[in-house]
């Protein structure tokens, strides 16, 4: 009896907390897997693209423009952007001799330019929308906020339609080509260049996807792109570099691991927990759980 | 002959101390301001700054201090105590100041106050809250006419007990000293007025989401929910905590740093019913502090916070001391200034002569559609804690 109560009242609650911790992760690392799987670039600014799709859900909805109308224009005023990055800044030092040193020190460049103008148009104080959907209901004597719900709704769709397209669609497999062989998918065709800019945006969209989510939760700071982008890169190492599925797996199993490790220790414990795994996934298996994508 | 000589050498005596008075009513008095003008405090610099020329300008248009004119004389500490000593050495030493004052975070006061202490100069912050100022670090040259964090604490203690005895009390802090040192300061004075602990966390700075910690809280079914978070933390952990129904008929109370001008907008709704103890507010109802609203908004269109109150208060606090003692020398300043009242924006302030802290009302403040409200008053001699300075 007191084990079953222990089950409701304590593990349960605690194990649906981690979950929408765990969506709130997928969801930012999602981008990052998929632009360090396809493109070969560890975009270190991808916290600030977050931070620019939260700032979008401040700016527009000050405008008045609908919270819902945001989740499908966040992702697509951000292509512009993420064209004009991956043409004139990272496509330049792409096939330089150090590629992945280049292009880290390049988007980190960009991550601290674009924090300052975050910092400059909106000033350093907190913002927050106003929850869209308030209110909680109460299932089982487990209380659960309905946003928290429609996220992991939202969230478990965007996962099925991006796997969809990468692994089902004739789109994904020539991103995948791309990524696997790029000379050999440009001589048969594949527009390589285009591949690469869409790969890009698209992933960057994502990112901002998941600011706009976040927003009513989480608030709305300049350097709130640094928040999540530690817990992301873990996510993409144990979960293999690229893998949609393994990001899945990996942002589920670090946001339990930190939810249900504040049940026993010191809450401060928890992030020296979640980045110990990712050392031992570094040291034993490097690969991560999935391997990487085009590749596996 | 003699009696003509003296009578003449009486004469000169008397021009010559006439002359001597004369020199000395066109010789302003000045006071040194040691304060961040830039950095990080400067946000607290600036309505120290308005609230001290403010005073000053009143009392040099209606006279001055004694007749002689009051000069003001800054310099910028950028919050570091080995600036600021640097910057008070010079005020002492080539100003030749009759008094200092200014300084923001708690070890510049106390740095300063040692400072003052050797060279035999009087200093008195308006802003540091460190209890130790005043306690155990406390020195015959230093005051304090602002409330120290216990005065907030006991003044938030009291009136919770009245309002809701026998509550309990949850207590949420960040994980860092002061975030550990606070809440452990509140709850020894919430458990004297017989307030019941149920539970506590201590959440890491800067934590995301607070939600894992929520099962404590339900499991502990509080009345009263106490935290010293601050920032984009207040933010987080206010809406998560409404998001989740767990501020339904649970009033939130906190330090005064929990919900300010900054993240008040974030927080929006969820903020409604916190309350906090603080030494002031614009919306204080009492004539000294209309007066002094509408002089502060028309001369810097804003509204006056605790700081430019407290700053304001001080050179009228020194002024009544000057005329008191008729002198600006430091040993009857000094004495003019322990267990002095004078009238302030915060009703009349007292200086107790034992510890030099300022006793005054403390306000609770509660927050109702984004605006802070005084909605009690405790009164200054409940709220003021015992003297523990054995120094003087």
């Amino acid at each position: 009896m007191e084990l079953l109560e222990y089950i409701q009242y304590v593990l349960a609650p605690q194990v649906l907390n981690g979950l929408t911790v765990g969506v709130a992760l997928i969801l930012v690392a999602l981008g990052l897997t998929i632009i360090f799987g396809l493109l070969d670039v560890l975009n270190m600014s991808h916290g600030e693209f977050y931070a620019v799709g939260a700032f979008l859900t401040i700016g527009l909805g000050a405008m008045g423009v609908n919270f819902w109308a945001l989740i499908v224009l966040a992702p697509i005023l951000m292509i512009p952007l993420a064209i004009a990055v991956e043409r004139f800044l990272i496509r330049k030092v792409y096939d330089g001799a150090d590629r992945h040193v280049t292009t880290l020190l390049v988007t980190f460049g960009l991550a601290l330019v674009m924090e300052d103008v975050l910092k400059l148009i909106f000033g350093a104080n907190p913002h927050r929308p106003e929850n869209p959907l308030p209110g909680a209901s109460e299932v089982l004597g487990i209380v659960f906020p309905h946003y928290r719900f429609l996220l992991i709704i939202v969230g478990a769709f965007i996962i099925l339609v991006i796997s969809y397209i990468v692994y089902r669609t004739k789109l994904g497999s020539m991103v995948r080509a791309a990524a696997y062989d790029r000379n050999m998918a440009a001589s048969l065709g594949v527009p390589v260049g285009l591949i690469y800019s869409g790969t890009f945006a698209f992933g960057v969209g994502l990112a901002a996807l998941a600011g706009v989510l976040l927003a009513p939760i989480y608030s709305v700071f300049p350097t709130m792109g640094r928040d999540f982008i530690f817990m992301a890169f873990s996510v993409v190492i144990i979960g293999g570099m690229g893998s949609i599925l393994g990001a899945v797996v990996a942002g589920l199993l670090l946001a339990q691991i930190s939810s249900l490790s504040s049940l026993f220790i010191e809450p401060v414990w928890t992030d020296p927990i979640v980045f110990g795994v990712m050392v031992i996934f570094l040291m034993f298996r490097p690969q991560g759980l999935f391997g990487r994508i085009g590749h596996a | 002959m003699m009696n003509s000589n003296l009578g003449r050498s009486m004469g000169a005596l008397c021009l010559a101390l006439g002359l001597a008075s004369q020199v000395m009513a066109e010789t302003p008095i000045k006071i040194g301001v040691v304060t961040p003008l830039s950095g990080t405090y400067a946000g607290i610099g600036q309505p120290i700054r308005w609230g001290m020329e403010m005073a000053a300008k009143e009392i040099n248009e209606a006279g001055g201090i004694a007749g002689r004119q009051l000069q003001l004389i800054f310099e910028d500490e950028e919050a570091n105590p080995a600036v600021a000593v640097q910057r008070a050495e010079r005020l002492i030493q080539v100003e030749k100041v009759d008094f200092l004052t200014g300084t923001v975070n708690s070890g510049s006061t106390l740095a300063v106050g040692q400072l003052g202490e050797r060279n035999n100069t009087l200093v008195s912050t308006t802003v540091s809250y460190a209890d130790s100022i005043t306690g155990e670090r406390c020195s015959p040259n230093v005051f304090r006419v602002n409330a120290r964090a216990e005065q907030q604490s006991i003044a938030l203690a009291a009136w919770l007990a009245k309002s809701k005895p026998d509550a309990r009390v949850f207590y949420i802090g960040p994980d860092y000293e002061m975030g550990r040192s606070t809440v452990a300061a509140f709850k020894a004075k919430a458990e004297q007025y017989g307030l019941k602990t149920v539970g506590e966390f201590f959440a890491p700075l800067d934590a995301k989401d607070y939600t894992q910690y929520f099962n404590q809280i339900r499991a502990a079914r509080p009345d009263v929910i106490y935290t010293s978070v601050a920032g984009n933390d207040t933010v987080r952990l206010f809406s998560q905590l409404a998001e989740f129904g767990l501020m339904r008929d649970v009033t939130m109370i906190g330090s005064a740093g929990v919900i300010t001008s900054q993240n008040i907008k974030a927080v929006g709704k969820a903020g409604d019913g916190f309350t906090t103890g603080t030494g002031y507010s614009p919306d204080l109802n009492i004539p000294e502090n209309k007066t002094f609203v509408a002089a502060y908004k028309a001369l810097y269109k804003q509204d006056p916070d605790t700081f430019a109150a407290d700053s304001y208060g001080l050179i009228y606090g020194y002024k009544a001391a000057v005329e008191k003692a008729n002198s600006t020398d430091t040993d009857k300043v000094r004495a003019a200034l322990q267990g002095l009242s004078w009238s302030t924006p915060q009703g009349t302030k007292q200086i107790r002569a034992g510890d030099h802290q300022g006793i005054q009302d403390m306000l609770l403040v509660s927050i109702k559609d984004g605006q802070f409200n005084v909605i009690d008053k405790v009164p200054a001699e409940e709220a003021i804690g015992p003297d523990v300075c054995t120094k003087f």
